[in-house]
């Protein structure tokens, strides 16, 4: 299995040379590539069906136990082959729909890029391999939702979906990190098999609410849902691709994987119950507003996604078995219709639903597609689409609780999409017009045959349904809830509740029909409504983010230096006192007073120098007066070091400090005299800031001083420095030979401060000289 | 026993930049010279990773002076694999500025300050000692000062008086906190240092103090919040093959000094230290990623994520286990190239098209599909994007994280993950995806100035690919050195008793 | 003493001009130097030198390594300084100003580009 994705991902890499090559034959080894994999996964299905799983592991980074571990089961061959099946077909599509693009082959790079992850997402075994391929169709979908680059609303909705589904991804990581410190694996077979150790977890309910999150943004569930419909901005044989059976559908993927790992408890169905309700009838309402036909498919696609969270929230068998069945059937219908919608604005320029009319004649192959596939979509016998919305009534009215509520939600949505198809396969196509739209590129065969083979595939799983789709979902829906079941379709209906049910969608679905235009002409006005809901909070959260990070960083980094070194200052001195706090060693007053009392008279003067000369520095309004200050300190403290027996430090200061008072006046002169430029008030805060300094750093050093040392450094060198070293001067011989490295750094400093000053002072780069 | 190897990442530099020095006024030898000394302080940094791999820690006193009294330098796998990742960045930055630097300032001494510049770096990885670390550090310090300033344009000078300034602070503060240590243990030696704190009773808020010192000082130069304010101000000014090496390497250095002598020698007051850095790490990487959404320079907002990225390595540091310093080790080799390859990416576009400002840029996507490519592959794994680089350190911080109940920082730092991706799309979208303003000029390069620029580039995005795809070789390695650096008993047997 | 020494040398660094800034950074290195110093033994009278004919230094000699450290830090310290005084002296030259505040050109920020529909 490594193989067919590395194949898969090699051959999408190498499409825009391919494109090159091909040119507009591209499309065929692109949609060989899904074809091979659909042929390679339908090889594993029988004895998938019997109950066998595959696993093929691959040591990737085992260090951190994540390897490239693949596994098949019922779930993941299911989503398996309905990703390469759509894929191919979309593929085909894509070559029609976007012949001489000069991008075309960048465009089926990111497609089947896209499409390797979602296949490497559904049969990861490794629960972070997973995690990989679920960030990798985020980026994919990220280029592909912007493909239209340059126009600023494809812009703006790739990284809205990106955003949305990137902190969903992040979610996931944590949620996934959780899960595999409590179930100690991060192997999905191994996990499986260990639901009760995860639910017994404290972090059970964090970890699972970080999965929900993961899910929810990834499947667009209430409140994230908003990033879907502008994700429209894309290509349609994107749009197609991604809401039908792949994107999106990787949110419910994940929570079916993890239904039987993470489900059965309250806390897990509730949230479930509750964003799939929402977003089942808010998708459904919107999607009656809008007039642009790609905008009524993402919104009733958001519903749809509504009905599946709703079933697994459900959990029974049959609800399980009802939602894989209502996501075969959402796959291939939705599919479909955005197929279709996509020749028709590819015919004719437009997708509004109050322009196009009549189009039956112009595009009969498209118009016979259409009006199937709505039959499919309101679930009209003997289609598949019938069978489906059959076993979801039957999963409602059988749920343990609330079964009135999400039996509405449920009728809400298939209301929906009857007035869907209703629009969409008579309206456009079959109402007597008396101006048809015109149709001003014909769709060729790669646009019209795509449409019509998935509406065959919904009316042949419709037909025979226990032969194909029973075994199919049997064991898709056994490994959800890791353990067979048997649900039976049947096409033939069996006289129930539900069947009664089916005829009563019908006619509310018509009557909703009817009243259609006049909800379409009230839709602008509620769109101040609207405009306050979760996209505008997104909106706001990234406006807000964009000012508060200009105001927070435009105080922090106000640009003015003193503020930084205060800062600083204020830190180091906060973070000393901190660490002193409570149990340091106080300071022995007494005995430092003694010591002070200890001086010599002559340092005593030395001392009173230096504070007199300080003080004046601060005083006077002379450069030169500062400078020789600054000198009369400097030779002070030179000859403190001298009374304290270094006097070799003392004449290296002596001449460091004759040098830098000469370099200061020469380098210095021609700066304009002095001004007083603070401000009184800033002038003390500074003045109290420097004092805690300076107070802190005589603490600290009266402190250490505290403690005798006894260096061992010390004693050695007394000891050995002549003996090795050949140096009757203890200092100079540690600087040239016990520690001569230091002395080389030192040189080197020297040596760049040489070469920098030069450069300072002659190279002066062109003005404004950037690069 | 004395390993000649341990010197080697030294004087490879050191003789390069002298000789480069020697012939001032031929600019085209100093380049041979630094290309043949790039290239052997590159294998030397091999050599002795090897070596080190091999045979455990390396040790050798210079002068051959007994340990704790001469200077002793020091090879451990931290160490060798930061120098390894630095010598990378510094072969492709040299590449880079052969074309992507202006004669005048390579005239003036580039080369031979890019080489001492190198020294420093390899100095203060290798130094053994406390005062041979901040020596080591002052020669970084004095070339970061030069190179920045080299050139004089305007904005580089007003950086440079800050950066200058704050800098020379943290440098007092760090000799103050080597005068105090000395003063409370009496050596320099780190590991006798470490030794000697062990057994020192009653002493241990002292040594926590003087830790402050150090923490304060070296947090200055790794761009802590809230010691950063230096980095943003300075580092978007000099030209690209400056900057980017600066971004790349230079505050590593800091963290790396950081993290060296907060596992090997103040390691006492875990609790204080570890709440201190925890709170510093989360505030970094927030007040860091911010200040990246605010910009609309594509240098500076790559400016303003290396402080939030610093966060993240200081936050490695504050969890403490081995596998949050391994997951620190991935994270500093990852941001270090992927870092300077972002700042060399900003340069070839700005190449083309005079320009780092958002507004003025655009239409890359199209006209450069390949670099487009390049950018994406290092945006997307600074963004910590699976399976690149960046996710893989991210990934090892947050499961130590959570493995130590540290939900509060492991939570910002995925915050702070998205926020990373957000600044990176914005620059995508700006850059690459937007259509070119009408009014910019795109400055027609030679097609061999063009694959020059592009060059480094390419070879830095390997190695990118390389750790992301096969991360496992430097995930073991890191934790190899991980472990070795907590288990601070091999380190003092390695120098003191050999 | 030392703490004056940094006190003043802070108090100086953050004036606004350049000069005062100059003075303060050779105050804080000159108290800094003093630290050291000071935090190794203080000891009056014996140099850390052997006299003439003994192999051994004699207590009480006062602590080398200080001192040697001090040399070290002292000429670093000289080249940073001269490096600042020279790169004022630049700054002074192309900005003409002496003014701090001026010189927040790099720190500006500019309006955000906000993404929109």
């Amino acid at each position: 299995m490594l193989v067919a994705i590395l194949a898969g991902l090699i051959v999408s890499l190498s499409s825009p040379a391919l494109y090159k090559m091909l040119g507009k034959w591209l499309f065929v080894p692109m949609a060989l590539l899904p074809f091979t994999l659909f042929i390679y996964f339908c090889a594993f299905l029988p004895s998938v069906l019997q109950g066998h799983t595959f696993t093929s592991e691959y040591r990737w980074v085992p260090s951190l136990y994540i390897n490239l571990h693949f596994y098949l089961d019922g779930l993941s061959i299911f989503f398996a082959l309905l990703i390469t099946a759509i894929g191919t077909l979309v593929m085909v599509y894509a070559g029609g729909y976007l012949t001489g693009h000069p991008l075309l082959g960048r465009f089926y790079l990111y497609l089947s890029f896209f499409m390797m992850s979602m296949l490497g997402l559904v049969l990861s075994g490794n629960i972070f391999c997973m995690f990989i391929f679920w960030e990798l169709t985020s980026i994919s979908s990220y280029m592909l939702i912007g493909f239209g680059h340059e126009n600023a609303a494809s812009r703006y909705a790739a990284l809205q979906a990106l955003l949305v589904t990137g902190m969903g991804g992040l979610a996931l990581m944590a949620g996934l990190i959780l899960i595999g410190n409590a179930g100690n694996s991060y192997s999905l077979s191994t996990l499986l098999t260990r639901q009760e150790l995860i639910q017994s977890d404290a972090l059970y309910l964090p970890a699972l609410l970080l999965i929900l999150l993961a899910a929810f943004t990834k499947s667009a569930q209430f409140p994230f849902h908003f990033w879907l419909p502008n994700a429209m901005a894309a290509p349609t044989p994107v749009s197609a691709f991604l809401h039908s059976a792949t994107m999106v559908k990787a949110g419910i993927y994940l929570l079916a994987r993890f239904n039987p790992i993470m489900g059965g408890t309250p806390e897990w169905q509730l949230p479930l119950l509750i964003a799939g309700s929402i977003s089942a009838v808010a998708g459904a309402w919107l999607a009656l507003q809008q007039t642009d036909l790609k905008a009524i498919l993402a919104y009733s696609t958001i519903s749809a996604l509504g009905i599946l969270v709703l079933m697994i929230g459900i959990g029974t068998d049959k609800a399980l078995a009802a939602m894989l069945a209502f996501l075969l059937l959402h796959a291939l219908n939705k599919c479909t219709l955005f197929l279709i919608a996509g020749s028709i604005d590819h015919a004719t320029g437009t997708r509004d639903v109050k322009l196009l009319q009549g189009l039956g004649k112009s595009m009969r192959p498209i118009a016979i597609a259409a009006s199937l596939v709505s039959l499919s979509y309101a679930g009209v016998f003997p289609f598949f689409g019938f069978i489906s919305k059959e076993l979801l009534y039957e999963a409602t009215l059988e749920a343990e609780s609330n079964a009135p509520v999400s039996f509405i939600i449920v009728f809400v949505s298939k209301v929906a999409s009857v007035v869907i198809a209703f629009v969409l396969g008579y309206r456009l196509f079959w109402r007597t017009s008396t101006a048809p739209t015109v149709v001003r590129h014909p769709c060729g065969r790669k646009l019209y045959m795509p449409p019509l083979v998935l509406v065959f595939l919904s009316l042949l799983f419709g037909l025979l349904p226990s032969q194909l789709a029973t075994p199919l979902l049997n064991s898709a829906s056994g490994a959800v809830l890791s353990r067979g079941i048997q649900v039976d379709l049947h096409l033939l209906p069996k006289f129930s509740m539900a069947l009664l049910n089916t005829i009563f969608t019908f006619i509310v679905g018509y009557l909703a029909y009817a009243q259609h235009n006049r909800l379409l002409n009230v839709a602008p006005r509620l769109l101040p409504l609207y405009n306050t809901g979760p996209e505008s909070w997104y909106q706001q959260a990234i406006t807000g983010l964009l000012k508060g990070s200009v105001k927070l960083t435009s105080m922090i980094q106000s640009g003015y230096l003193r503020s930084y070194i205060a800062a600083i200052v204020l830190v180091h001195v906060g973070l000393v006192i901190l660490s002193l706090w409570g149990e340091g060693p106080a300071l022995n007053i007494s005995t430092r007073l003694d010591q002070l009392l200890d001086v010599k008279v002559y340092e005593l003067v030395l001392l009173v120098l230096m504070v007199g000369s300080v003080f004046f520095l601060f005083r006077t309004r002379s450069r030169l007066t500062s400078i020789a200050t600054m000198g009369i300190i400097g030779f002070s403290v030179a000859l403190l070091y001298l009374l304290f027996g270094a006097p070799d430090v003392s004449a290296t200061q002596f001449l460091i400090e004759t040098l830098t008072v000469v370099l200061f006046v020469l380098v210095l002169h021609r700066l304009p005299p002095f001004r007083f430029l603070s401000h009184r008030y800033r002038r003390y805060k500074y003045i109290i800031l420097s004092a805690l300094f300076g107070g802190m750093m005589t603490y600290v050093l009266l402190l250490v001083k505290q403690f005798p040392l006894q260096s061992e450094l010390k004693a050695y060198y007394g000891e050995h420095g002549y003996m090795l070293g050949r140096g009757r001067n203890l200092v100079n011989v540690i600087i040239v030979d016990f520690r001569a490295l230091d002395t080389l750094g030192e040189i080197t400093v020297l040596a760049v401060t040489a070469l920098g000053i030069m450069a300072l002072l002659r190279l002066r780069a062109e003005k404004g000289g950037k690069l | 026993m004395n390993h000649l190897l341990l010197l080697l990442p030294l004087l490879m530099p050191l003789y390069g930049a002298i000789f480069s020095l020697f012939f001032w006024r031929n600019v085209e030898l100093q380049k041979v010279f630094a290309l043949q000394s790039q290239v052997a302080t590159l294998v030397s940094c091999i050599l002795l990773f090897m070596a080190v791999e091999d045979k455990g820690i390396l040790t050798t006193q210079v002068g051959n002076w007994p340990a704790p009294y001469g200077i002793s330098l020091v090879a451990d796998m931290f160490s060798c694999i930061i120098l390894l990742a630095g010598s990378v960045t510094g072969f492709a930055v040299f590449m880079f500025s052969l074309q992507g630097l202006d004669f005048p300032r390579q005239a003036y001494g580039y080369y031979p300050l890019m080489l001492f510049l190198q020294l420093g770096v390899s100095g203060a990885c290798l130094a053994g000692d406390l005062f041979n670390m901040f020596v080591w550090f002052e020669v970084l310090l004095i070339c970061c000062f030069v190179l920045i300033t080299l050139g004089g344009s305007r904005p580089q000078l007003e950086g440079s008086i800050k950066y200058v300034t704050i800098n020379f602070l943290a440098s007092s503060f760090l000799l103050a906190g080597i005068g105090i240590m000395y003063g409370l243990v009496g050596t320099l030696n780190l590991a006798e240092m470490a030794l000697l704190v062990r057994i020192l009773e009653g002493h241990e808020s002292l040594i926590t103090m003087a830790g402050m010192f150090f923490l304060v000082a070296l947090g200055v130069k790794a761009a802590v919040f809230p010691l950063f304010f230096w980095l943003p101000a300075s580092y978007h000014t000099p030209p690209i093959a400056i900057s980017a090496f600066l971004a790349g390497l230079v505050t590593k250095v800091g963290v790396y000094a950081l993290v060296r002598l907060f596992t090997l020698i103040f390691v006492l007051d875990t609790e204080l230290t570890q709440l201190l850095l925890s709170v510093i790490a989360g505030l970094t990487m927030f007040i860091g990623v911010v200040g990246a959404a605010a910009q609309t320079d594509f240098r500076k907002i790559l400016s303003f994520h290396i402080v939030s990225q610093i966060g993240y390595m200081i936050m490695g540091l504050a969890f403490f286990t081995p596998y949050a310093i391994a997951g620190l080790i991935f994270f500093m080799v990852h941001n270090i190239l992927v870092k300077t390859n972002l700042f060399l990416i900003s340069g070839v576009v700005a190449r083309h098209y005079n320009s780092f400002a958002l507004k003025d840029l655009g239409g890359v996507y199209l006209k450069q599909p390949f670099l487009a490519l390049l950018f994406a592959i290092s945006a997307f794994s600074l963004a910590g994007i699976p399976p690149l680089s960046g996710f893989w350190g991210k990934y090892m911080l947050a499961k130590a994280g959570l493995e130590l109940k540290a939900y509060a920082l492991v939570g910002v730092s995925l915050l702070v993950s998205l926020l990373t991706l957000f600044s990176m799309t914005k620059i995508w979208n700006e850059v690459f995806w937007k259509k070119k303003p009408d009014e910019t000029e795109v400055a027609l390069l030679s097609p061999i100035t063009n694959r020059m620029l592009h060059m480094p580039v390419v070879m830095l995005v390997l190695f990118i690919l390389f750790i992301s795809l096969y991360a496992e070789p430097l995930v073991h390695l890191a934790y190899r050195a991980a472990i070795q650096l907590l288990d601070s008993d091999i380190y003092i047997r390695a120098v003191l008793y050999q | 003493m030392v703490g004056i020494l940094f006190g003043a040398g802070l108090y100086l660094i953050l004036h606004r001009h350049f000069f005062k800034l100059i003075l303060g950074l050779m105050f804080f290195s000159l108290a800094t130097n003093l630290f050291i110093f000071v935090v190794g033994q203080l000891t009056r009278g014996g140099t850390a030198i052997i006299e003439e004919g003994s192999e051994e230094a004699v207590e009480p000699f006062s602590d080398p390594v200080p001192q040697s450290l001090l040399l070290t830090a002292i000429v670093i310290g000289f080249g940073i300084l001269a490096f600042a005084i020279v790169l004022i002296r630049r700054v002074y030259q192309v900005l003409h100003t002496n003014d701090m505040d001026n010189l927040n050109e790099t720190d500006k920020i500019e309006q955000p580009i906000y993404p929109h529909e």
